[in-house]
């Protein structure tokens, strides 16, 4: 695949195209000469949306050169492609095609971006400490440890050894979900049903120790 | 792994304790983000308290969405502002 650089892509931008959302699922579902057309087009959208999204994260990459850069984003855009083709169907037209579209290329190269940061970083799978935080007064800083050590004693207390893993990776380490769930051969979904529980946990604990207020009800 | 063994910065207690409330998986979350993403961009003031919830409480789905905006309203020549600040306001 080749990659396009943005003002490649604007020429051929389907998103400026008059195209109806009905138009792009019954050109891309049905074979006939306006198919190959479509699907390059749709390659060329993904291909923007990949690498709009590397735009975004480039700060986090090591410098990389250009051609790594560039094989990321055809990757992710080729990776994508497969992803929005296999779901075509379920698009309902609740959005522009385009948007929807973007969402795939946009989720494909984020994730190739996390794994390339962590390629050959080990993933913590206990937390090391972390600094306490910095430029407040004495008050709120005896505050804040006293409920960092409460949040501390909660989750040796109350989370199974598997949430307790997920979250301080997760919260503490900050390791990508999706590189996470790489190491655990779990998913980002799975994680972050692990994640919403623990959190549960944690508050339900610390409100019974005083620490949280009750959540207000009907909210 | 004891707790005497770690040290929790304020920021990590707070995300260790967030209220992520209603549920919202990371699936249901990327069926909906299109659609949540052009109402967010079209000033719609409609609430959606488990999209806002899950966007504050996972932050790869939350990169993703504030991504998926800036590229839309690049698309449509908006300014991307105001709707970054309404998508995940109250």
């Amino acid at each position: 695949m080749t990659f396009l650089d943005d003002h490649e892509l604007a020429d051929t931008d389907p998103a400026r195209s008059e195209r109806a959302p009905d138009d792009w699922v019954e050109l891309l579902s049905l074979p006939g000469p306006g198919r190959d057309e479509a699907l390059a087009r749709l390659h060329r959208l993904l291909l923007k949306a990949a690498g709009h999204q590397v735009s975004q994260m480039l700060s986090r990459l090591p410098a990389i050169g250009q051609a790594r850069r560039e094989d990321m984003v055809n990757q992710a855009a080729d990776e994508a492609m497969v992803a929005v083709l296999g779901k075509l169907s379920s698009f309902q037209g609740r959005s522009q095609f385009t948007t929807w579209a973007y969402k795939f290329g946009i989720l494909h190269a984020a994730v190739e971006v996390r794994r390339n940061l962590w390629r050959n970083r080990e993933v913590p799978l206990e937390s090391l400490a972390e600094p306490a935080a910095v430029g407040t007064s004495p008050e709120q800083l005896a505050e804040a440890a006293d409920f960092s050590q409460a949040v501390s004693r909660a989750i040796d207390q109350v989370l199974t050894p598997h949430q307790r893993r997920v979250v301080l990776a997760l919260l503490v380490d900050e390791v990508p979900v999706d590189v996470l769930a790489d190491r655990l051969g779990s998913t980002r979904n799975a994680l972050y049903k692990t994640l919403h529980d623990a959190r549960g946990r944690l508050r339900t604990r610390l409100t019974v120790a005083g620490y949280l207020s009750q959540p207000l009800r009907g909210r | 792994m004891m707790s005497s063994h770690r040290a929790l910065s304020k920021e990590a207690a707070e995300r260790l304790t967030l209220a992520a409330e209603p549920w919202l998986s990371c699936d249901d979350c990327f069926e909906q983000i299109d659609g949540y993403i052009e109402r967010v961009l079209a000033g719609d003031a409609a609430r959606d308290p488990a999209m806002r919830a899950h966007l504050i409480g996972c932050a790869a789905c939350g990169d993703e969405a504030r991504s998926l905006l800036l590229l839309v309203a690049e698309d449509q020549g908006i300014d991307p502002g105001p709707a970054l600040s309404r998508l995940t306001a109250e």
